[in-house]
C-alpha cells in the first residue's frame, strides 16, 4: 500500500525500502522538470548542445534522479519525514533509461523524541548501474 | 589545454535574496518529478493534515533562486561556459515542511574549491552552501550543492 505509515518500531537495520521504478525517460519530462526547477541548461533539452560539448547526446537533470530517490524515501516514510538528503552523481541518465530507486536501513537512533533512521540510497537503471549514490536520514512517530 | 577557473571565489557571499513558495510552483514541481502525493497536490488533503496545508518535497528548495540576479552568476564568477558543468553532489538538510505562501531568506557562499582528475579529465569541483531561513530567523533548510567543471 503506497503512504502507509511506517512506525519506528518496526524498522531495522538491513530493511530495504520498497523499490520505486520511474521513466522510461522521455524528453517531455526533461523539459517540464526545467521548467519548474529553473534549471534550463541546454544540455537536458537540445541534442545539437550536449553533443557539441561532448556529452554524446541529451541527458537527464541530476536533480531529476534525485528527486525519484525522495519519492522512495516519502512514499515509504511520509513526505515531511526525511530531514537529510545527500547524493553524489554517478552516471548520466539518458532518454529511454528506466530508474529505479533503492534504499537500506543502516542505523536507527533515539534520543528524547525524536526516532531517526538512516538509509543509504541510490538509483541504478536497467542495466544495473548505479546514477545516484548518497544517505538520508528520516525521523519516524514511534507507536508509543 | 585544460581551461583556469577563477579560483580568487572562494568564500565569497552572495548577496541574500528573498524567496517566496508558490503554490502553483510547488505543484507543478511535484508533477514534474511525477509525485502525485496528494500531500503536495490536494488543497484539501492538505489542509486535513498536521501540517495545515500542502507541503513542498524534499528537493524542492532547489528552486530557490536568486531571480533578481543573473542566473549564471556562479558560472561568470569561475569563468566558465555552461556546456562544461556537470552537477556532482546535492544534499539538503532540513529542520521543518515548506509550505506555499511562506517568504525565505537565502545566503549563498562559496565553501570550497578543489580539483581532481577523474576517468573523463581533470576537473574542478566548487562547492556551494546555501542557509535558508524563514521570517523570525530560524533556519528552514541548508542546501550544499557541488558543481562540476570539466577542465
Amino acid at each position: 500500500v503506497r503512504y502507509a505509515r511506517v512506525y519506528f518500531d518496526d524498522v531495522k537495520v538491513g530493511d530495504e525500502l520498497p523499490p520505486l521504478v520511474k521513466g522510461p525517460i522521455q524528453q517531455i519530462q526533461l523539459t517540464r522538470y526545467a521548467g519548474a526547477s529553473g534549471d534550463f541548461n541546454p544540455i537536458h533539452q537540445d541534442d545539437e548542445f550536449a553533443r557539441a560539448a561532448g556529452m554524446g547526446g541529451v541527458f537527464a537533470h541530476g536533480m531529476l534522479s534525485m528527486a525519484f530517490v525522495g519519492q522512495a524515501l516519502t512514499d515509504w516514510a511520509g513526505p515531511a519525514a526525511v530531514r537529510k538528503f545527500g547524493v553524489r552523481f554517478a552516471a548520466i541518465v539518458r532518454l529511454k533509461d528506466t530508474v529505479t530507486c533503492r534504499g537500506r536501513v543502516r542505523a536507527t537512533s533515539s534520543r528524547d523524541d525524536l526516532n531517526l533512521v538512516e538509509l543509504d540510497v541510490w538509483a541504478e537503471n536497467q542495466r544495473g548501474e548505479k546514477v545516484v549514490t548518497g544517505k538520508a536520514t528520516v525521523a519516524l512517530p514511534s507507536r508509543g | 589545454m585544460p581551461i583556469e577557473i577563477n579560483r580568487s571565489v572562494l568564500g565569497k557571499e552572495y548577496p541574500p535574496y528573498p524567496v517566496t513558495v508558490e503554490r502553483g510552483r510547488l505543484k507543478d514541481f511535484a508533477r514534474a518529478i511525477g509525485d502525485l502525493n496528494p500531500f503536495y497536490l490536494d488543497d484539501r488533503a492538505g489542509a486535513a493534515s498536521e501540517w495545515g496545508d500542502v507541503i513542498a518535497p524534499p528537493t524542492f528548495p532547489i528552486t530557490f533562486r536568486d531571480e533578481r540576479a543573473d542566473s549564471a552568476a556562479l558560472l561568470s564568477d569561475l569563468g566558465v561556459d555552461i556546456s562544461r558543468v556537470l552537477h556532482g553532489e546535492q544534499e539538503f538538510e532540513m529542520f521543518r515542511p515548506i509550505r506555499p505562501g511562506e517568504t525565505f531568506v537565502c545566503r549563498s557562499r562559496i565553501t570550497d574549491i578543489y580539483e581532481k582528475t577523474g576517468r573523463s579529465g581533470p576537473m574542478a569541483f566548487v562547492a556551494r552552501e546555501t542557509a535558508v531561513t524563514d521570517r523570525t530567523g530560524e533556519i528552514v533548510a541548508v542546501i550544499r550543492h557541488i558543481t562540476v567543471i570539466r577542465l
